[in-house]
């Protein structure tokens, strides 16, 4: 990228916030009154951390992403991708991949061999609402919420009248398809209220950016790795609601994706197969919840006729029991208390473990305390202890404070801080691979500080404005590292301090019957080792963390006209290094632009939706961590009919 | 291209060259010196070449970058020069995508990319003659359980054309290749197969393979022209004429955990340098011995007085114009590495930052 376009593009994003004043936000605030009728989510006892929950019109647009895709322009996490429909891990704030949780229906689904999550592999079909937890929330969330957590959910829609159904079918220019179809339906019976969708879902990607090696301006090269994906999965959820607000749900997500490396080439291609069962059945009786789940990832890892692959088989079976107890005054003062228990237990078959079948049994026991004081001010302690077969993680606290410190008319400000303990449990690899895993390992312990402030703005029912800055101080001490100098084994050798600071805007406008919204996010990130642990080790000391963008930013602009509109979404990360000592040439800095343009056609109770998508619209030349292109510019067509049952 | 377009380039070049005839008295930037090898880390494909002066700290990084404004796309397994050209081993961790690049060897610009489709998995290039190199091949790989599972190759690259023009099937796990008179001899590493291979130069066939054991590592032809030979945990010494083994020494030591590995042969060709080590259980599997010397003349062969008390992970090489060993330190694949320098005798002259894994040397003129 030249310097001049370089100015040019972060020309086009600050403008972009300036200029376009408007946006969302303004979540109505939930009372103590409205939340207490049944259980708490964990959320609420998040005092003082930042927790984003994206709106559904932003899930309308991306129906055919995957969860990477859309979060790199949603927060300033970054990703590291191996390439187009493979492998990609987060680096939240500047920590590792298995230092973010990701929760499904409120169970870690990040895989216990690996400790992490592959978001190519999770399509936003998969679930209804999503938030973003920036921060450790190891106290509410447990294990692995270090650097932040991803928290998926499926939601009944108990408003909902009849029966929908849906088809969509997307086609992109890289020979890229995919499509999806199911049905949702809402049924009343007295005493009963029904809700649930059942949805299929499946893509065939090519992948094709052609063949030949891909340059820039500068002379930068890369190779194109020939690579198809294809991923399938059904979606289940049924809820039962009876009128006393006792709730049955069941949410079912079966899911297959499989990665070809050289799909053309038999004796030379490599074949990843990972597939990943989730069952959570869960039963709300009053301010109880019972919820027990069933997971089981398994890959299978082969090259050329795959005859022989490498197999990994994790089943987990978790059992949870919460309760939640409230002392409310009035609507504005009152206490909750969510005292809770989970039960784990694992069972591994792994290659690596040496042919042994690996049993643990895990459990959390965490109590978590909100009080909110008045409209202004509110706390919260919460604390967890966590224990696992054969060694103790740390007890992990945490406290946190909002205060109000500007109440006006039409402005509120408020300040809030968070001191949180946060921890890892070393995945089943680091401590049951042959020879290499370490068994003594100790868990990872972090220590969050943060404080932020918000400004919300809400001069008119048409025009919201929200403006927050934060800023986060990590220390995670016992970091583990597949050490070089020790043939590989595991160790806790690295102690990271991760810091930074977030600056957001929100803004929401109404002029007629246009609907302006914008979301611009920024983070400055500096995460780097400061202890020393070998003779060399000096030349990395005090150094950004490798893949760690220094600087990153994304914006999203959405424009609706009746059933019309307009998105735009960008993003710029700063040059990455690929080493510890940053020797070598650092990957460049990069700029995105995807764009949409939409149209709902409503034909009676139906619609239909059609989409023209462009991803990577500047064409920009840009590296995975294999150093081979990442996709380039690609066009796709998205149609999705929605129709509704007629009353 | 075109025989027009080709003949026009050629006239181009030719004309280029004499006018340039004056300049040519000005040493290239890449004539001398010594090319470190620097693999890189194996997913990232972030091999480099640097180029270190034989005296001095100075040390150019990616030469290749410098020169052609576009990296090399993979690991690096191996570098050679044939007649002012350099051969360089590229690696990519996707299979089907390892190339070998041709460059100048005084300018290090580009000179011509042998495809993918001609090569699997590179392991070394050797000169055999002036127009000639061989380059060892694993060929595709397979996995965990049968990993070598082709048979590997000499590709043979003819430097006049830029083309490989025949591929010599040999064992599994083909690695090391030594030229002695019109002889090169194949090594083999990790397979199960126990010979090594004689090919002829002139015939580029195979002429006759020699049993010698497992994981055969070659080290090379000593003063009186014996080859030795690392292979079934034995040093060998094969008289070439008759291809026969003479001698096989077991190398003992009071620890019998430790096994050999990186033999080089001095530039006197009268000791072998090799490092002895074992990975110590009780310090968390970590590596550890030494570097150690053992005369071709001896008959006995114990490791029992370090030539240099520490252990290089990347590789060793020694330089035949001043004799000095040349060993890559690694500490890790994700920082720079280290080129330790000593001299025959075995004291250190000094240590250079190079690039990521530095591990094979090639000595220029």
């Amino acid at each position: 990228m030249k310097r001049r376009d370089f100015f040019a593009r972060i020309g086009l994003l600050t403008g972009v916030i300036f200029t376009t004043l408007s946006h969302t936000f303004a979540q109505k605030e939930q009372t103590l009154c409205e939340v207490t009728v049944t259980a708490i989510r964990p959320e609420r006892f998040m005092t003082g951390q930042k927790v984003r929950t994206v709106d559904s019109a932003q899930f309308a647009q991306n129906q055919f992403t995957n969860l990477s895709n859309f979060l790199q322009f949603q927060s300033p996490v970054a990703f590291k991708s191996y390439g187009a429909g493979q492998l990609a891990t987060i680096s939240f704030r500047g920590t590792s991949p298995s230092h973010t949780a990701v929760l499904w229906n409120g169970i870690n689904v990040n895989s216990p061999s690996v400790g992490q999550s592959d978001f190519s592999t999770l399509p936003m079909t998969g679930f209804d609402e999503m938030s973003i937890q920036y921060g450790s929330a190891a106290s509410c969330v447990g294990t692995d919420a270090v650097g932040g957590s991803i928290l998926l959910r499926s939601v009944p829609k108990f408003n909902q009248k009849g029966i929908q159904a849906i088809a969509g079918v997307s086609a992109e220019s890289s020979e890229n398809f995919a499509a999806q179809a199911g049905i949702r339906f809402f049924k009343e019976n007295g005493k009963w209220k029904f809700s649930g969708k059942t949805l299929f879902y499946g893509s065939n990607n090519k992948n094709n950016f052609g063949t030949e090696p891909l340059s820039d301006q500068k002379g930068r090269q890369y190779p194109v790795e020939p690579t198809t994906t294809y991923q399938k999965g059904i979606v289940q959820d049924f809820f039962a609601m009876k009128n006393n607000g006792n709730m049955w749900s069941l949410n079912i997500w079966l899911s297959d994706n499989n990665v070809t490396i050289q799909p053309g080439n038999i004796p030379l291609r490599e074949i990843t197969d990972s597939r990943s069962d989730k069952v959570v059945l869960a039963y709300n009786l009053g301010k109880t919840l019972f919820r027990a789940a069933y997971i089981r990832d398994v890959m299978d890892y082969g090259k050329a006729e795959n005859q022989n692959p490498s197999h990994t088989d994790i089943d987990r079976y978790i059992f949870r029991t919460e309760h939640d107890f409230s002392w409310i005054k009035s609507c504005d003062r009152g206490t909750n208390l969510k005292l809770g228990g989970e039960f784990v237990h694992y069972e591994a078959k792994v290659d690596g473990y040496g042919g042994n079948q690996i049993s643990e049994n895990r459990a959390d026991f965490y109590a978590l305390l909100r009080y909110q004081h008045s409209q202004r001010l509110t706390g919260s302690l919460n604390m967890r202890q966590a224990l696992v077969q054969g060694f103790n993680p740390p007890f992990t606290p945490s406290l946190g404070i909002d205060y109000r410190i500007f109440d006006g008319k039409t402005d509120r400000i408020n300040l809030s801080g968070n001191l949180a303990y946060s921890y890892r449990v070393p995945t089943l690899n680091e401590r049951y691979w042959v020879n290499l895993g370490n068994p003594d390992l100790k868990p990872e312990v972090g220590f969050n500080k943060e404080i932020s402030l918000i400004w919300k703005r809400r001069t008119s029912e048409t025009f919201h404005q929200q403006y927050g800055i934060s800023a986060f101080h990590n220390l995670i001490d016992n970091w583990t590292y597949w050490n070089p100098d020790k043939n590989y084994r595991v160790e806790n050798l690295q102690q990271v301090l991760a810091k930074g600071i977030e600056i957001e805007t929100s803004t929401k406008l109404i002029l007629e019957k246009t609907e302006i919204n914008c979301q611009f996010q920024y983070a400055l990130t500096h995460s780097s080792q400061q202890k020393a642990y070998g003779p060399y080790t000096e030349d990395i000391l005090g150094k950004q963390l490798i893949y760690v963008p220094r600087h990153s930013m994304n914006n999203t602009l959405s424009l609706t006209k009746n059933a019309c509109s307009v998105t735009l979404q960008q993003l710029f990360n700063s040059s990455r290094f690929i080493t510890f000592d940053h020797s070598g040439r650092p990957f460049p800095p990069y700029y995105l632009l995807n764009g949409w343009i939409s149209y709902k056609l409503k034909i009676r109770k139906n619609s239909i939706h059609t989409q023209l998508q462009g991803n990577n619209l500047t064409n920009t030349l840009y590296p995975n961590m294999k150093k081979n292109a990442m996709p380039m510019r690609s066009v796709s067509l998205n149609i999705i009919f929605i129709f509704n049952q007629k009353k | 291209m075109k025989i027009n377009t080709l003949l026009l380039s050629m006239l181009t070049i030719g004309i280029l060259n004499s006018c340039e005839k004056a300049e040519n008295e000005t040493p290239q930037p890449y004539e001398s010196g010594v090319i470190v090898v620097n693999a890189g880390n194996f997913s990232d494909n972030n091999g480099s070449l640097s180029l270190l002066q034989r005296t001095g700290n100075t040390l150019v990084t990616d030469i290749f970058l410098k020169e052609n404004l576009r990296s090399l796309t993979g690991s690096l397994s191996g570098y050679c020069e044939v007649n002012g050209k350099g051969v360089i081993l590229v690696d990519n961790s996707t299979a089907g995508k390892d190339v070998v690049e041709i460059v100048d060897a005084g300018t290090f610009k580009s000179i011509a990319t042998i495809p993918s489709t001609e090569i699997e998995n590179p392991r070394n290039a050797i000169k055999v003659s002036e127009t000639k190199a061989y380059i060892s091949a694993w060929d595709a790989t397979g996995d965990f359980s049968n990993f070598f599972k082709n048979p590997g190759y000499v590709a043979v690259l003819d430097l006049s054309t830029n083309k490989i023009i025949k591929k010599i099937a040999v064992e599994n796990g083909a690695e090391d290749l030594q030229l002695i008179g019109n002889e090169v001899y194949v090594g083999n590493s990790g397979s199960v197969k126990n010979t090594i291979s004689v090919i002829d130069i002139n015939t580029d066939a195979i002429k006759q393979t020699i049993p010698v054991g497992l994981n055969s590592e070659i080290i090379g032809a000593d003063a009186s022209g014996k080859l030795w030979v690392f292979a079934g945990n034995e040093l060998q010494k094969i008289n070439t004429g008759g291809k026969t083994v003479e001698n096989k020494i077991k190398i003992t030591s009071s620890n019998s955990a430790k096994s050999p590995g990186a033999f080089v042969m001095s530039a006197d060709k009268n000791t072998i340098y090799f490092t002895h080590s074992f990975y110590d259980a009780t310090d968390g599997w970590k590596q550890k011995g030494e570097t150690y010397a053992f005369k071709t003349s001896a008959s006995v062969a114990e490791a029992k007085t370090p030539f240099i008390n520490r252990l290089f992970g990347g590789g060793m090489a020694v330089d035949p114009q001043t004799g000095n060993i040349y060993a890559g330190l690694v500490p890790s694949y994700k920082q720079a590495g280290y080129v330790f320098r000593y001299k025959s005798d075995g004291s250190l002259i000094d240590s250079v930052k190079a690039e990521i894994a530095p591990g094979k040397f090639y000595f220029k003129k």
